[in-house]
């Protein structure tokens, strides 16, 4: 009796006392986001059932292995001949459901900051639109600027993200974990998620769903900007792009032909492309890119004349050299 | 059964030929177990060959394609070759022998299943030598992915689950029927040992998922284009450019896919209840409320589907639903959990190899178990979903708690099939090996997940994350080792001295008969008056003659 007192003791130390010392190791990256903050609060209310259960268990099995164990009895000796417990049968019947239930309730109750920005600053929005596509991320904004990969951002505004990817594409999956949780990018279907950072910053993350060979390569990372330097680079940009702009040739190139070409061309699961005549010749590329050739998807079905010529003339100006 | 022995015809009674024409339920069950070890070895050494790939950041050891094709089929072989079919192996030599019987109910048939199980699996084998390599989508083949690789690699794939979804689909009818009808004289439904109860549930749940698993597959087949003859079928059931859905092959998929999970866990309970109260010297604690149980989470297990799909957008009613189901099936598990404590309580515990596994089996399930609720809580589940974490997850409750029970199994019954056992010290290394080694391969991929880790990428460029991987491919080597011990072990137990017919006292019929049993199993079996007739029979013999055991 007194060693189960003394391992209910331990159940109730460790539930209370563990979570805020594990939290580094133990949780969900740090967030950034009232979303992902809220996960993370889940995640550790959850934590104190988990680890009271997970003591009382292991707990259990340990006491009874050292009390119980045969000592000095015969090998076959007879164990006491206990059938069973309706009491106890009820009591951990019962137990569980009502743990159940309170992370259940904690759940719907946190619900709510999860799935949506405060309200108060729901008005201000900013929408992005991501599309997943093998194997990289493309963003489009309200004003028709368009960027791959990198994400920027406004601290301090609730950003709307509109998940999805092209008919002809696969199934990617969109998370920055500092930013919340994941949703599927899905031919066909449009999801949204949002987040809501207030500290500038680079916050990585990647494609969570196997969408093909270079699944790995197919980085994301949000970048956090000051409101003010947002928009200064989302004006600057929308000029750039009206023209050529060879910041989002340098983003195509290497989010969408060096993952597989090599950042210099030199070739990596795809064939060496350094040198190519293709590269210089804006009408080939253009239709191989568009349309994809041989087992090379068309990773720019789709695309805008303005990314097309952002691609051709960031490969004029500085052409890939193989090394 | 002499008069059988006659009618055989010669050449059917050789060594070799005589198991290759078998229909003895004892025969093909060690078959069974045989091959899905072989397939077992072949899946593990895929997985240590991701394991040192992923040792290291930026690592190139291990190109994007055949990684991918590892994924694939190691995840595809460990559920289809190994877990399933080792434990319909169980199932196969237990079974009659538990409930009394001659044979199960349709030995041909039974011979069949065995027989499409090896093909289906060397087709999924042999399809990495397929014209494009083996399949490169997961073993959730998730489309438009799955129709978009070129080869036949793929096809194969679905070849092979069909033809393993037919012999396990008969295996299942034969395990309903034998067990329906062929129970001994006092055999009641309450009286049936508990790994009957599972098989029994096991099968009932095999026979209304795999259907939908197969129409799921044949659906994929025709939208990769078929043309037989001079027809040429190309449907659009999951490609969203011809207007069909990407996310219905999930439904299909996953309405299989987690009551497989239990298909695979309910056995191994079932094993786990055996060899318990052996070891413990007890009944089981709770003989009805583990029975019910086991229906309960068969029952359950249908209707959680859609957890595997909290990230694909599904409207926040339908996910409550799911994550209030999910989190119900904790319930009869804890149960089963609590009752084999309180079958420990009180015992007179004996630490022999198959109860080291037993307990093992607890600590590594409860694990997984209780990963399973931050999984089912959906927020949380956007959060570390298609992670390590998840990983570690699953591995805890497939490999942690499943394997772990298969290996209790095979210590406690190895006597049973060839009348000697395995060696107990290589049993106790084994078990200690397996035990660290697994523990350190997967308790630091729930770190990796937290961190950010997603699962199914062949490399990864964060050096943070390096060193838990290295801890992790470290303790695969450890386990591969303790594998290589219990080999040498079964190789050794050939010379092993023989331990008589119920080497452990046991309470169920099985250990009535002779080890190995002949042929018709038994000469008479005893009237059953309870979940432990051999304990009843102990019991009398000492009471009317003072005679202390069987043998």
């Amino acid at each position: 009796m007194r060693a189960l007192l003394a391992l209910a003791g331990l159940v109730l130390v460790v539930a209370v006392a563990a979570p805020p010392a594990l939290a580094q190791q133990w949780t969900p990256l740090a967030p950034e986001s009232p979303n992902a903050e809220e996960i993370r609060t889940s995640y550790l209310f959850v934590s104190i059932f988990i680890l009271g259960i997970f003591v009382l268990v292991q707990g259990l099995l340990l006491t009874f292995v050292v009390r119980y164990r045969r000592r000095r009895r015969e090998r076959f000796q007879d164990g006491v001949q206990i059938h069973g417990s309706t009491k106890l049968e009820v009591a951990w019947t019962a137990g569980p459901v009502l743990i159940l239930f309170a992370i259940g309730t904690f759940v719907f109750l946190a619900l709510p900051g999860i799935t949506d920005p405060p309200e108060a600053r729901a008005s201000d929005e900013l929408e992005i639109r991501v599309e997943g596509r093998q194997f990289y991320w493309q963003y489009e904004y309200p004003n028709g600027v368009v960027a791959v990969d990198r994400l920027r951002a406004p601290a301090g505004v609730p950003v709307r993200l509109v998940v999805t990817a092209p008919d002809a594409d696969v199934i990617h999956s969109w998370w920055i974990p500092a930013l919340g949780g994941k949703i599927d990018a899905i031919p066909g279907h449009v999801n949204d998620t949002w987040f809501l950072a207030e500290r500038p910053g680079t916050y990585p993350g990647q494609c969570a769903e196997l969408c093909g060979v270079e699944h790995a390569k197919m980085l994301a990372v949000a970048e956090v900007l000051e409101e003010d330097v947002f928009d200064a680079w989302l004006e600057e940009r929308a000029a750039e792009q009206a023209e050529v702009s060879l910041e989002l040739g340098e983003e195509l190139w290497e989010g969408v032909c060096a993952k597989c070409h090599g950042s210099a061309g030199e070739g990596g699961i795809a064939p060496r492309i350094a040198g190519s005549p293709t590269l210089s010749d804006a009408e080939t590329l253009e239709r191989v890119v568009r349309n994809g050739v041989r087992t090379m998807p068309a990773v720019g079905a789709g695309w805008s004349d303005q990314q097309m010529r952002a691609l051709i003339g960031y490969l004029r100006e500085s052409p890939p050299n193989g090394n | 059964m002499a008069t059988r022995a006659e009618v055989t015809p010669a050449w059917q009674r050789g060594k070799v030929a005589s198991w290759l024409v078998t229909t003895d339920h004892k025969r093909i069950g060690i078959l069974y177990i045989a091959t899905s070890l072989v397939f077992f070895c072949l899946a593990g050494l895929m997985s240590m060959a991701m394991r040192a790939q992923l040792t290291t950041a930026d690592s190139d050891l291990i190109g994007p394609e055949r990684y991918n094709e590892l994924v694939t089929i190691h995840g595809t072989a460990m559920v289809f070759l190994f877990v399933v079919p080792i434990l319909a192996g169980f199932a196969n030599f237990l079974v009659p022998l538990m409930i009394g019987a001659r044979d199960v109910a349709f030995p041909r048939l039974n011979a069949l299943s065995y027989w499409l199980f090896l093909f289906g699996g060397l087709v999924l084998m042999l399809s990495f030598f397929a014209d494009g390599g083996a399949a490169q989508s997961g073993w959730t083949a998730y489309p438009p992915l799955s129709l978009e690789t070129p080869g036949s690699g793929q096809d194969l794939w679905i070849l092979s689950l069909h033809i393993l979804t037919a012999s396990t689909l008969a295996g299942a009818i034969n395990f309903i029927v034998t067990i329906q009808n062929m129970r001994t004289r006092g055999m009641t439904w309450t009286r049936m040992p508990l790994f009957v109860w599972s098989i029994y549930v096991f099968a009932w749940l095999l026979v209304a998922i795999l259907p939908v698993l197969s129409a799921g597959l044949t659906l994929l087949l025709l939208d990769r284009g078929l043309s037989v003859g001079g027809l040429e079928v190309q449907t659009s059931f999951f490609r969203p450019d011809e207007g069909g859905s990407a996310v219905l092959y999930q439904h299909a998929f996953w309405f299989f896919g987690h009551p497989e999970v239990y298909v695979m866990a309910l056995p191994a309970f079932g094993m786990i209840s055996e060899v318990i109260p052996v070891f413990a010297r007890k009944p089981i604690f709770g003989y009805k409320a583990v029975a019910f149980s086991t229906v309960a989470i068969g029952f359950f297990s249908m209707l959680v589907w859609a957890h595997h799909m909290f990230t694909v957008g599904l409207s926040v009613p339908l996910q409550s639903f799911f994550m209030v189901a999910s989190m119900i099936i904790a319930v009869p598990t804890g149960i089963k959990i609590f009752n084999w404590l309180a079958t420990l309580w009180r015992g007179n515990l004996n630490f022999d190899t198959p109860m080291l596994f037993a307990l093992g089996f607890i600590s590594v399930f409860v694990i997984g178990g209780l990963t399973g609720i931050y999984l089912a809580a959906f927020p949380i589940d956007w959060q570390v979903h298609d992670t390590y974490f998840v990983v570690a997850h699953f591995h805890y409750v497939i490999m942690g708690g499943v394997v772990f029970a298969i290996f209790a199994g095979l210590y406690y019954w190895w006597p049973k099939m060839f009348g000697r056992a395995l060696g107990e010290r290589l049993g106790k290394w084994h078990f200690w090996l397996l035990f660290a080694g697994f523990n350190l391969t997967f308790f630091p991929q729930h770190f990796l997940g937290l961190e950010g880790m997603p699962r199914r990428v062949y490399t990864y460029a964060n050096e943070a994350w390096e060193g838990w991987n290295t801890v992790s491919t470290v303790g695969s080597w450890i386990m591969g080792v303790a594998l290589l011990l219990f080999f040498v072990n079964v190789l050794r137990s050939r010379k092993g001295p023989r331990v008589g017919n119920d080497p452990w006292q046991a309470d169920t019929l099985e250990w009535y008969t002779t080890s190995p049993p002949p042929p018709h199993n038994f000469d008479d079996v005893p009237y059953v008056t309870s979940a432990r007739p051999l304990y009843d029979l102990r019991r009398r013999l000492r009471e009317t003659r003072g005679i202390r055991a069987l043998y």
